[in-house]
């Protein structure tokens, strides 16, 4: 008979039950505070209600009536230096965090409200419409609120999608010497999605101030917690992952309160994150001014229980009872956030000409310009200005490719401690499996991070640093197949942040991504990416060729205020050529391409390790082609100058690459070769790929998938008879 | 049993022809072996006669476009055969789009017309040209239908914009605004056709020349009491050719064509007969010319003219010989010399007869004269053997009565 010895997490769990007590004893100024900041959500809440059902909010109003209380009393236990991000159901986390920023002493709403209070309700009303004055002019709406002067760095519409960018506020805040703790509020539903809980596991690794405060609402739109979980307590995920976890009513403000006092010291201490489950209710369905239960999946019993739990009431009940509120007052202050939230809608809206009594409509100045539909995709690169380009000062000679991606990051990490190199074992292995990062570890050692094998969230923290600002993430994939695993971080997220939050805010994160194409390690494990990102347009793609340009445009990477993609080959990692002496700071510009041979009869385009197979190709064929070395990939960046003035000489174009034609690269750009120089060709646009499948383990079946020199010899032949 | 009326192959190595004109109306009956439809190809315009009898349901291509050999020109029904619905017919055998009334329409569906015009007959009226080509072809002027493409399927790419430019660089370039000062006559195939095999010929065949002269009083003489008795007309032309016919038969190493492997020989002599048309000039062939009378001679070779002049040679009738007799005479030419046309070994310019002061016995006299030059390709004939020939000739036209026998 084995002997059994119940075992418990090291992590602590907590239920904070208020007291009569802990009401006698709070502050008044922290309950006048909590008063009117739910009295003001509560009213813009209903107020954009009153919009949704006037056909005024395009898409959907997700209201947060019911569970103010949770993101009131939680964010009003923060400091200045706190940032938070959120989710879809967003408004009453973005409100509080803004209000608190304008107004960190509190307001009175029985008073005139001061412009910054009007403003923010203003601009954040606008927002939700899709208006220009709207903290993202109108692009983010409902579920992207970002406000990031005031600490609110983006409420998200993917659920579990912002919680990895919080551990990356939590690092930048950490990292900058700073005591400041991130919050990221995300609901029942997104207690299970795999970006949460792999952020649990990473910030846990890293014992990051982040606390991970769960709205329990109890339905992920109609599906209840105890359908879509095991443990419905779901403060119970964090001790398993070592985090220390509070569950609280989030019904009661005081309580949510006390408890995140508790959390922000337990981070503020360096003890690690923490999770805080707030079981709360939205009166109303998932979206729109209706309630769940006219949709079937509750009651109205239940709802008519928890409304009378209300957070408002309870808390001027206790605030009354202790004579700090009369019932004037607290219905003078209703009624003064009515008309604060009146008053901004009427600088929105106006009549609807020849519309029903009471009918209004959008202001039509207040639109947003269709014109400004693609500003701000990405940066104006100002910050290339002085930038000192390459050229032939630089003594070059002849180097290890793999060298000098190491050099350079060696370089750029002395003279910029923003930088920070994350991936797995990228610390060890005496610089990650190929030696990228070798000697880099011991030279900076709280900047070279080795990481759990979770690529959703550690490029999720690496895109939360990015946005924080004050510090540059470089992120290593060991094999860009992985891009898959992170693939609502690389593009829902970093991708789309700038252009979604209204175009002005850099993200400045570069991906370094290794192609293994003929390494035999198979379907998942030899893609190239270049053909993917190049669909996504906020990200920038270079892929070097030589020692020399990767020096270059990796310090062009590292200086762009754009995510920058890094394509790197691992053909080339042990190659050697042309490279730098002992100059590691030229740029190659953004949007130059490279003609490594000059010719009279077909423009052959390529990149990375395809180049020296074109070139070889092109040797041997005796074919007169024109080969340019792209460089930079993306739409934004490519050389259409050097491309097209080729284009025009040789009226040919073949497009090569290596990998399979279904991701490929070429696919846009000879769409786009063909519309910008139709004239100018004198056949069709040719192009090698690999075939259909991807590439397998057997040597002759992956030989047999990818494309090398022999195709590239081929299509020259082809194009020579054409 | 409806079928498909398909361009034919009517030369080797044809790509496509021009269908010139529907000498049937649709709806219309026609015999076994009537002319359906008439094709111009580079050399000819050629009847293409029914196989049976039969209707001409639908005709599916425009008059003057090309077609590629094969492709379908027209449907045609049995004598009799009801045909209840003709545009399913015709998408059923050419295989274009269903009919949107075939399909199930899904209820309330946007209704879709279709194109009725099959596609294979808009595809190959199309002139394949890349697009560089054709912006170069905008700028210079150039019309792609008056250029032949050497890309694949035909395409014009750049390389035929800058070889039709370099071609035409010798002219003077026309003042940027001003009126032009030249019409430009759009090549026929067959002008296309002539301009080509004449200068393959020029630059391929080493030539030389043979000239002589020929009191030709005894032949004219005898042409008259010829044409005053009841019969075929017979030409003057007639002669000569008969006469060369002799000849060609009586020193039979002239009657050879030049191939890479032999000098060929022939068994019968075929000489064409070069006639000038408004399209421009053609060579139908006099078959076994050496055993034809000189009536029958004179009887083929008026039907050979008559229907080059209706441009209604069949492409065998123009193909084949070893001598053409081209004849200016008509217009009054002294003398001149001719270009061969390929692969025959020789040609004959036959200039006009004239009064010329010639010495007779010593003492001059007047004579009518004609004068004739013979190219002759030296690969296969040597200067000896052209001279051999010329004096049979002469002889024969001074000597008229043996070109009877």
């Amino acid at each position: 008979m084995p002997e059994l010895h119940p075992l418990q997490p090291e992590a602590t769990w907590t239920a904070l039950v208020t007291t009569d007590a802990d009401w006698d004893e709070a502050d008044p100024a922290l309950l006048a505070a909590m008063f009117h900041q739910l009295v003001l959500v509560r009213a813009f809440e209903e107020y954009v209600l009153e919009l949704a059902a006037a056909g005024l909010v395009h898409g959907p109003a997700h209201s947060s009536i019911g569970q103010e209380g949770g993101a009131v009393g939680s964010v009003l236990a923060l400091a200045p230096g706190d940032e938070i991000n959120g989710s879809h159901r967003g408004h009453h986390q973005f409100l509080a965090k803004a209000l608190q920023h304008v107004a960190p002493k509190g307001f009175d709403l029985t008073a005139e409200l001061p412009d910054e209070i009007r403003t923010v309700l203003l601009r954040t009303l606008a927002e939700i419409c899709g208006l220009a004055r709207g903290f993202s002019h109108g692009r983010g709406g409902s579920m992207h609120l970002q406000w990031k002067q005031a600490g609110a760095m983006g409420t998200n519409a993917i659920v579990g999608g912002g919680v990895p960018l919080a551990a990356g506020f939590a690092w930048a805040g950490r990292q900058a010497g700073t005591d400041a703790v991130a919050v990221t509020y995300f609901g029942d539903g997104a207690a299970n999605i795999g970006s949460t809980l792999e952020t649990f596991n990473l910030a846990a690794a890293w014992r990051l101030p982040v606390c991970f405060f769960v709205e329990n609402n109890q339905y992920a739109v109609s599906t209840s917690v105890a359908e879509a979980t095991g443990e419905p307590r779901l403060s119970a995920r964090g001790p398993g992952f070592g985090i220390a976890s509070w569950r609280v009513d989030g019904m009661d403000p005081l309580a949510v309160h006390l408890a995140m006092r508790e959390a922000v010291a337990h981070m503020r201490e360096g003890r690690g994150p923490t999770l805080v489950e707030a079981d709360t209710y939205r009166y109303f369905h998932q979206n729109g001014p209706f309630p769940g239960s006219a949709f079937r999946y509750r009651s109205k019993q239940e709802e008519a229980q928890w409304r009378a739990r209300d957070p408002i009431e309870l808390l001027a009940g206790h605030m009354i009872r202790r004579g700090l509120l009369t019932e004037a007052a607290r219905d003078a202050s209703v009624a003064g956030a009515k008309s604060a939230m009146e008053a901004a809608g009427e600088m929105l809206l106006e009549p609807k000409p020849g519309g029903k009594p009471g009918e209004r409509r959008i202001r039509p100045a207040e639109w947003p310009d269709p014109a400004f539909v693609d500003v701000g995709v990405r940066g104006d690169l100002s910050e290339f200005d002085g930038a000192r380009p390459g050229g032939d000062d630089v003594a070059v000679h002849e180097v290890k490719f793999i060298d000098a991606v190491a050099e350079v990051m060696r370089r750029r990490m002395t003279a910029d401690d923003r930088i920070v190199v994350m991936g797995e074992d990228v610390h060890r292995l005496s610089g990650g499996t190929n030696g990228a990062t070798k000697g880099l570890k011991d030279a900076f050692p709280d900047r070279i991070l080795g990481t759990p094998i979770s690529e959703n969230a550690f490029t999720g923290l690496a895109g939360g640093i990015a946005l924080d600002g004050r510090f540059r993430p470089v992120v290593e994939f060991m094999y860009a197949d992985f891009m898959w695993v992170a693939a609502d971080q690389l593009f829902n997220q970093v991708g789309k942040a700038r252009h979604m939050f209204g175009g002005d805010g850099p993200v400045p994160l570069v991906l370094r991504s290794k192609v293994a194409t003929g390494s035999g390690y198979g379907s998942q494990h030899s893609m190239d990416p270049a053909g993917v990102f190049a669909t996504a347009p906020g990200w920038r793609i270079v892929a070097p060729s030589t020692p020399y340009d990767y020096v270059g445009l990796m310090n062009a990477a590292l200086r762009c205020e754009d995510p920058v993609v890094v394509i790197e080959h691992v053909d080339l990692y042990n190659s050697t050529g042309p490279g730098p002496v002992d100059d590691y700071d030229y740029h190659l510009p953004v949007g130059r391409a490279a003609v490594r041979r000059g010719g009279e009869a077909v423009t052959v385009v390529a990149y990375l390790s395809m180049v020296a197979e074109a070139l070889a190709a092109v040797a041997e064929s005796g074919v007169d082609a024109e080969v340019i070395d792209l460089r930079w990939l993306d739409r934004a960046s490519l050389d259409w100058e050097t491309l097209g003035a080729s284009v025009r000489k040789t009226n040919r174009v073949l497009i090569v690459e290596q990998g399979p034609v279904g991701t490929s690269y070429g696919g846009w750009l000879s769409d786009e070769i063909q519309r910008r120089l139709f004239d100018w060709l004198d056949a069709p646009i040719m192009r090698v790929t690999g075939g259909e499948a991807s590439p397998s383990i057997s040597k002759v079946l992956e030989r047999a998938a990818y494309a090398r020199r022999e195709e590239v010899a081929e299509a020259l032949r082809r194009a020579g008879e054409a | 049993m409806a079928s498909l009326l398909r361009m034919p192959e009517i030369a080797a190595n044809m790509i496509e022809a021009v269908l010139n004109e529907w000498p049937v109306a649709e709806n219309a009956t026609f015999a076994a072996g009537d002319p359906i439809a008439t094709v111009e190809t580079d050399k000819a315009v050629v009847d293409v006669p029914a196989e049976s009898a039969g209707v001409l349901v639908r005709c599916l291509i425009e008059p003057g476009k090309a077609v590629s050999v094969g492709a379908p020109m027209a449907v045609l029904a049995a004598p009799g055969e009801v045909i209840d619905d003709v545009d399913a017919l015709v998408r059923r055998l050419v295989g274009g789009p269903p009919a949107t009334a075939d399909e199930p329409t899904p209820a309330g569906a946007r209704e879709v017309t279709q194109n009725a015009e099959p596609a294979s007959a808009t595809t190959h009226a199309r002139i394949f040209a890349s697009p560089l080509a054709r912006r170069l072809a905008r700028e210079h002027n150039l019309r792609v239908e008056d250029l032949r493409g050497s890309g694949p399927n035909g395409r014009i790419v750049r390389d035929d914009i800058r070889q039709a430019l370099a071609a035409r660089s010798d002219e003077p370039a026309p003042a940027a605004a001003a009126r032009p000062r030249y019409d430009e006559i759009p090549h026929t195939r067959m002008r296309r056709a002539i301009a080509t095999r004449l200068s393959a010929a020029a630059r391929e065949t080493p030539v030389f020349t043979i000239r002589g002269s020929a009191r030709v009083d005894a032949l004219l003489a005898l042409r008259g009491e010829l044409n005053a008795s009841a019969g075929v007309k017979v030409s003057v032309n007639d002669l000569i050719v008969a006469a060369a016919a002799r000849a060609h038969a009586a020193i039979p190493d002239m009657n050879v064509v030049w191939t890479e492997e032999a000098v060929r020989r022939y068994h019968d002599v075929d000489l064409s007969v070069a006639v000038a048309t408004e399209h421009g000039l053609v060579t139908p062939v006099v078959r076994g010319a050496q055993r034809l009378t000189l009536s029958g001679l004179a009887e083929v070779s008026a039907g050979l003219v008559g229907r080059a002049r209706q441009g209604k040679l069949r492409q065998d009738e123009l193909e084949g010989g070893t001598l053409t007799v081209t004849n200016l005479g008509v217009y009054g030419t002294e003398e001149f010399s001719a270009v061969i046309n390929p692969p025959q070994a020789a040609i004959l310019a036959v200039g006009a007869a004239r009064p010329e002061a010639v010495v007779v016995d010593g003492a001059p006299a007047v004579a009518t004269v004609l004068r004739v030059t013979l190219s002759v390709d030296h690969r296969p004939v040597d200067g000896a053997l052209a001279a051999r020939w010329m004096a049979h000739f002469l002889g024969l036209l001074e000597a008229p009565i043996r070109i009877l026998v």
